[in-house]
């Protein structure tokens, strides 16, 4: 299991890397893909997710850009990618059930795998273990997220 | 997901305060528009016209056991980069003027909602 620390009861796995301002992680991959997702925050903040569509396999994307959009019966929004790259795969089990990345946001909920063009230079700028801890530990009370609450069966 | 980045929709709002159940979806709709990339522009005219009126959107809420207010849904979808624009003949029907609208909302005119509609890929009445 990977280290985890709570933030108001939000897990935050610290072998990944964070957009905290777009509440998606990175996890790279041994043959240099990266997973992308959305973090513990974000899928509490939407609540019970209803639907996720992703972009196709093959979109290029640029980082900032939308590689998903999902939806709650309150929210409907992009999740920005971490990184620029190619799209190679999608999670299909999360457009038939969205609420996988409610129960595990950071394994089975994962949203795109992305092929990077430019890994290195763009890791520096997301945080990762103890900084991305206590940035998220600064967006969360200075913006006073609300606390999380994890369904039956949720995983980190 | 097919790609619809940079498609303009027009998403036109007639109905305010008075009809709760109707303000919602409409934002909904527009916000669902911009997380797909699209150009989206929420144009409010008649009733709609009311729930720009500062102080006003604060008291409509769908869900009682919920945060989410139609002020929640505006901002929300001003921050997912909706652009909400306002009759202006309408400001009258409701004896209001540009001091009284929340931030955030330009006015246009007539003329400049028909070259909208005429320029958008799809227009969207409620």
């Amino acid at each position: 299991m990977a280290d985890t620390q709570e933030i108001r009861g939000c897990v935050i796995r610290t072998d990944l890397y964070y957009s905290v301002d777009d509440h998606t992680w990175v996890q790279v991959n041994d043959d240099g893909t990266v997973n992308i997702g959305m973090t513990d925050v974000a899928q509490n903040m939407a609540g019970p997710l209803l639907h996720a569509k992703t972009k196709s396999v093959g979109t290029m994307r640029k980082k900032g850009k939308p590689v998903a959009t999902v939806e709650s019966a309150k929210w409907v929004g992009p999740v920005k990618s971490p990184i620029s790259g190619e799209i190679v795969a999608v999670n299909e089990e999360i457009e038939k059930d969205a609420t996988i990345i409610n129960r595990s946001p950071y394994r089975q909920g994962w949203i795109v795998k992305m092929k990077p063009t430019n890994l290195d230079e763009e890791l520096k700028g997301l945080l990762t273990g103890d900084a991305a801890v206590e940035a998220y530990r600064q967006k969360i009370e200075s913006e006073d997220i609300k606390g999380c609450e994890h369904v039956e069966g949720f995983e980190a | 997901m097919d790609d619809f980045e940079g498609k303009k929709i027009l998403v036109i709002q007639t109905h305010g305060v008075e009809t709760p159940t109707r303000t919602y979806s409409p934002l909904f709709y527009a916000m669902a528009a911009a997380a797909m990339e699209m150009d989206v522009m929420v144009w409010f005219t008649m009733n709609g016209t009311n729930q720009l009126k500062k102080g006003e959107a604060e008291k409509i809420k769908l869900d009682p056991t919920s945060d989410v207010t139609l002020k929640t849904m505006l901002e929300q979808a001003i921050e997912s980069g909706v652009k909400l624009r306002v009759c202006q003949q309408s400001l009258a029907l409701w004896n209001m003027t540009q001091d009284d609208l929340i931030d955030g909302v330009e006015i246009l005119g007539a003329t400049s909602i028909i070259n909208l509609a005429l320029e958008s890929d799809h227009v969207m009445y409620f």
